[in-house]
């Protein structure tokens, strides 16, 4: 018994000393060096004249992402830029070819994360990782994403064309981590048709919004004539979930916040959420919101529902629009088909999400996604020892061409996302090369445009391009739920309360104070959380 | 076979119709997938309506598209390869090991043999899939550097780990086996001067045959259906974690998971069915010899 | 002679104690090891010298002691365990018995159908229950009620605190639990010597006598082992709770037992705690060791256990 004990210690012992020597060995060659210079063809030549130097014929990545169905663009966009330096090397006689080697893609992006997360220590994950920036931080802090801030300097240019709020989001303490590659608002969508049966006028509505005129009390007023009159038989449908809940939007709306950029620490914003769940609360409680909409199917209940015009109200996101085209929700003629470009445009007005009380601001809601670099990228490549900067510099400059303008516009028209730098916004607004789109007569590699061709026939349209163009004013507008590590299970725990709270299991009071317990139970949690702030005890929803 | 002769007929009718009657939801729900993979939506309640048949579903299946209109396209002929290899090794190593160990704590006696039964018993108490953070670490500490190498590695890494969470339970089933065959089968060989492997080999596992396929079931299936351990260790997509990943509430089109969902259980059917004529046919044979 | 049992028994066993050895003992010792370290995202590297003693157990505690739904989770695994052991065991067996009665082609399709829920992929499986149990209109159970006029209204099956929920997550785990014994007791019928039936028929004994006098007594041994290793997996099981509880089919509160309750604090949403996993992995395995040799000794398993014939 005793020599068994020894021996296991002994293994454990060694196992950590094993474990202490991993990655310890530093191979002693000489590193090979290219500066970046900004000027993209004269970069990407140098280093296919080093690569070319070294022997390095082929130089292979891969490339993951995630997402809907429509968002392929993520990993494609990295296959389109390769080809790119394939030519611009081609074209000068340099003998280096960049393979993706394996463009990975699912549909649910927390799964593509955990996937990232284990398999990048084992060196096994992609080169290119497109995910929510939610995970950055988390990521950039475990060293397994590769900083570009160096890198970026040299292409300030390029930098400065994206939005800045999406730039801020894919820093970590101040440093770059990645380029972001899409985003998206989450409108109020108002069925124009219904309003019309109730006398409620649209027109310039979404001026009375964002000037902070039109508020949650004029929503729910609306909501309730709809229901009263029969004119629908919901007031309002919204999003359910737990990963990231949009509703958050609604402590927004009540000039609340969730982070305190002083300290780092995320904010429980009591009066906020007391709103929040109080609006929710009255709106199941007059049965003008489904109370147990957190429990409705996506594809047989809540889409139909505003597809056929059984509510009102809908908050959603810009993507809604041309999934109602691409999915077969509305069933009211018999067999369930997709709406066309003009019913949707018909059918639906929208604005941003409305302030809480009068005077306040509205707001949306973002959830922007990154191009992130492996920080172990091009391992798998002929002398990455000695020409790690290099390939990893190359990558770089990967992310960059993937960026191009008319990749993204590209992107944000079959998927309905917006655009994340401004070059790309203008060309969605060209009609020609909207034209072009569509009949896929653009420079793009054909494996590409076969794979594609099925998203751009269902999507490409001029009603949806104006759309995009249309709501892009909504991201002055946008917040970003804080990429902190602990969010998410604070999200978790909204998402319990207004369940409750929409059930009528719960009175708004008594949620604010299951949030409270719940997030105190978890020391971990509680050491994240500042709880500021009390129930405001003469706050009246609908006011006056 | 059983009781066939002298079975009432009247009983086995009541019986059958008793099953039936459990089975309903089991047969409903799967059905129901069935049907809704050769349907634009999924057919969820009983109304006709909801029904509206296309082979779309199948088709973009083949092709290895994961979504209705275009997108990514996967080799779905070698994401079932894969799966099969894990199972196929899964089934190996837990049938060879636990018909070794079976027979030994069936026939042997030997210091130690109660303490390592209950240990064996208590072991699955160790939820494997907490334990895989440990699994995880001697995973990294045995991870090789060569690149060629890693492939391989890990599908031969995933199927020991997978096989070990089964080993308990497989010897304790085989042990039971082994208890049952009478011993004076064995006794004749050892007088002939055979040796106790030799023994194993040449007269017990031809008796022990149902019991190796059973066990070699259960252990196939755990390899064909696992998630955890295939997604942590193994690089390439099994169907499981290709499925499980293409899963999302809010926008996967259902109706093709549906369709993946029937070919993940075509094979285990056909494999069912054949396993268990072979467990019928060895059963009479053991019994005359 | 005693040479050679060594080599017989090295022979026989030294795979079975290198796989127990290497997945278990190791993992399990690597497992207690981590639990003491501040371990996340899988970064060996970085955080396997980041010592922090009990830091991990004192959270559980913490937790166990101050969440607002723990009670929940505790009467949940209660009921949860209790039941679904029950319908596995005594499912499994009637099943056995039931499809040894009758013709050969009709058992064999019974079991087939009842090895379904084991062999379809977790997503898939949670998938049709999840549309069976929908608490709307659209979920089959209330649309079959509903057009027998046997309901007016859709029930919230898995909303329904907390018997509904119960009984939502007890059924899906209860399926496919029923096809483990279902198996095993059918291989051990097959084993019995078919005389010993045709025998009893010809002296006018009914299946039930059958069942009760002869197959169950030669089955007991099998009986101890489903029952012991079915409360241990059920005691550590969540994959089949986790995506009704994610998909909202059933009620959070009454959906969650302790090990899915200590699966999504370590795991859920984007969080990679793996400190905390294997704590709760070692809480875990410590109730489960206890309540294995609890129930070894309430079913008098020592006595079950004879020497093995044919040592010489």
């Amino acid at each position: 018994m005793r020599t068994a004990a020894v021996w296991l210690i002994a293994l454990v012992i060694l196992g950590v000393v094993a474990s202490g020597c991993i990655g310890g060995e530093e191979a002693n060659t000489s590193k090979v060096d290219v500066q970046l210079s900004g000027d993209f063809t004269k970069d990407v030549l140098e280093i296919g004249k080093v690569l070319e130097q070294n022997g390095v014929k082929e130089v292979k990545f891969s490339a993951w992402g995630s997402g809907d169905p429509n968002s392929v663009m993520r990993v494609y966009g990295i296959v389109e830029a390769a080809r790119r330096i394939n030519k611009i090397w081609a074209d000068n006689g340099i003998d280096v070819k960049i393979t993706i080697t394996e463009t990975h893609y699912v549909a649910s992006f927390q799964d593509a994360y955990e996937e990232y997360l284990s398999k990048q220590p084992l060196g096994q994950a992609g080169d290119f990782f497109v995910n929510s920036y939610a995970f950055l931080p988390t990521l950039a802090d475990e060293g397994y994403i590769l900083e570009i801030t160096d890198y970026a300097t040299a292409y300030q240019s390029v930098i400065d064309d994206f939005y800045p709020s999406l730039i801020e989001a894919s820093k970590f303490k101040g440093k770059l981590y990645g380029l972001p590659q899409d985003t998206e608002a989450r409108p109020l969508y108002i069925r124009k048709d219904v309003a019309q049966k109730i006398g409620f006028d649209l027109t310039d509505l979404d001026e009375k919004v964002k000037n902070g005129e039109f508020t949650w009390s004029d929503v729910y007023y609306w909501a309730k004539k709809a229901k009263e009159e029969g004119a629908a038989e919901w007031g309002l449908i919204h999003r359910k979930g737990s990963a990231h809940p949009d509703l958050i939007q609604f402590i927004f709306a009540f000039g609340g916040k969730l982070y305190n950029p002083n300290n780092g620490k995320l904010v429980l914003d009591v009066p906020a959420v007391y709103k929040w769940l109080y609006v929710e609360w009255k709106f199941a409680r007059d049965g003008l919101l489904p109370e147990d909409i957190m429990s409705w199917d996506w594809a047989k209940q809540i889409h139909p529902a505003v597809v056929e015009g059984r509510t009102l109200f809908d908050i959603g996101g810009t993507w809604y629009w041309t999934e109602w085209q691409t999915k077969q929700y509305y069933a009211k003629d018999g067999t369930p088909r997709g709406l066309k470009p003009e019913e949707v445009k018909e059918w639906f007005y929208y604005t941003l999400f409305p302030a809480g009380e009068k005077g306040g601001e509205p707001v949306t809601l973002s959830q922007p996604f990154v191009w992130m670099i492996n920080s172990k990228a091009g391992q798998l490549n002929p002398k990455y020892d000695e020409l790690k900067d290099v390939y990893h510099k190359l990558a770089f400059l990967m992310i960059i061409k993937a960026s191009d303008p008319d990749i993204n516009a590209i992107h944000s028209v079959i998927s309905s996302h917006l655009p994340v730098r401004k070059a790309a916004a203008e060309l969605i607004k060209d009609e020609k090369w909207l034209n072009d789109l569509k009949s896929l007569n653009i420079d793009l590699d054909e494996k590409v445009k076969d794979n594609i061709r099925e998203i751009v026939q269902a999507t490409v349209h001029p009603i949806n391009a104006q759309f995009l163009a249309d709501v892009s004013y909504m991201l002055e507008y946008t917040h970003l739920a804080p990429a902190h590590p602990k969010y998410p299970a604070l999200a978790d725990i909204f998402k319990e309360a207004v369940d409750k709270t929409l059930r009528g299991e719960m009175t708004p009071e008594e949620a604010v104070n299951y949030i409270i317990q719940k997030v105190k139970a978890d020391p971990e949690l509680a050491q994240n959380v500042e709880i500021q702030g009390e129930v405001p005890k003469d706050w009246k929803f609908p006011q006056e | 076979m059983k009781d066939v002769e002298t079975r009432p007929k009247r009983y086995e009718r009541v019986i059958i119709l008793a099953l039936l009657l459990a089975s309903l939801p089991l047969i409903l729900g799967f059905s129901l997938l069935t049907i809704s993979s050769l349907s634009t939506n999924m057919v969820t309640n009983l109304d006709p309506d909801s029904f509206h048949s296309t082979l779309e579903n199948w088709i973009n299946l083949f092709k290895g598209k994961i979504a209705t209109t275009g997108g990514i396209r996967v080799n779905i002929w070698r994401i079932t390869l894969n799966t099969l290899v894990v199972a196929l090794g899964v089934a190996g190593v837990v049938t060879g090991i636990s018909a070794l160990a079976g027979y030994s704590l069936s026939r042997i006696d030997f210091r130690g043999r109660k303490i390592l039964m209950v240990l064996l018993l208590i072991l699955h108490a160790f939820p494997g899939v907490a334990l895989i953070v440990g699994v995880y670490l001697l995973y990294r500490l045995t991870f090789p550097q060569s690149h060629d190498l890693v492939g391989l590695y890990s599908f031969i890494y995933v199927i020991l780990a997978r096989a070990a969470l089964e080993i308990p339970m497989s010897i304790w089933l085989m042990k039971g086996f082994f208890d049952t065959i009478p011993w004076e089968f064995e006794w004749s060989g050892i007088i002939d001067g055979a040796s106790r492997i030799t023994v194993w080999r040449k007269i017990m596992l031809p008796l022990i045959k149902p019991g190796v396929l059973a066990v070699a079931l259960f252990a196939f299936l755990a390899g064909w259906q696992d998630i955890i351990y295939v997604r942590t260790f193994l690089i390439h997509p099994t169907l499981a974690t290709f499925i499980e990943a293409n899963i999302e509430a809010e926008y996967s089109h259902m109706p093709l998971i549906a369709a993946a969902g029937t070919v993940y259980l075509l094979p285990t059917i056909i494999f069912f069915i054949t396993a268990q004529q072979l467990l019928l046919q060895s059963y009479s044979g053991g019994i005359k010899g | 002679m005693r040479k050679e049992k060594l080599r017989d028994l090295s022979f026989f066993l030294s795979p079975m104690v290198l796989m127990v050895l290497l997945f278990y003992l190791v993992p399990l010792i690597m497992t207690i090891y981590i639990s003491m370290t501040r371990m996340k995202n899988w970064n060996v590297e970085r955080y396997l010298t980041e010592f922090v003693g009990i830091y991990n157990y004192e959270r559980l505690f913490y937790m166990f002691q101050h969440d607002p739904t723990f009670k929940a989770v505790i009467m949940t695994t209660i009921v949860f365990v209790g039941i679904t052991l029950m319908i596995n065991v005594f499912g499994g067996l009637s099943l056995a018995l039931a499809t040894f009665f009758i013709n050969e082609r009709a058992a064999s399709s019974y079991r087939l159908l009842w090895l379904l829920p084991r062999m379809s992929p977790i997503a898939v499986y949670s998938l049709v229950w999840y549309y069976f149990f929908h608490g709307s209109e659209i979920g089959t159970l209330n649309s079959i009620l509903m057009s027998l006029g046997l309901i007016s209204e859709p029930i919230p099956w898995g909303q329904v605190t907390p018997w509904g929920a119960w009984s939502v997550i007890i059924f899906v785990n209860g399926l496919v639990g029923v096809s483990f014994g279902m198996i095993v007791f059918t291989s051990a019928l097959n084993q019995i010597p078919k005389e010993l039936v045709i025998a009893a028929r010809v002296d006018g004994a009914s299946s039930w006598q059958i069942s009760k006098r002869i197959l169950i007594p030669m089955m007991k041994w099998h009986l101890l082992y489903v029952l012991t290793w079915q409360f241990l997996s059920l005691l550590t099981t969540y994959p089949h709770l986790f995506l009704l509880v994610e998909w909202d089919l059933v009620n959070r509160d009454y959906g969650t037992t302790l090990a899915l309750y200590v699966f999504n604090t370590a795991f859920g949403r984007g969080e990679q705690d793996q400190g905390l996993a294997a704590a709760a992995a070692v809480v875990l395995s410590i109730i489960g060791v206890i309540g294995g040799f609890v129930t070894l000794k309430v079913l008098q398993f020592e006595k079950m256990m004879k020497k093995p014939r044919g040592d010489f």
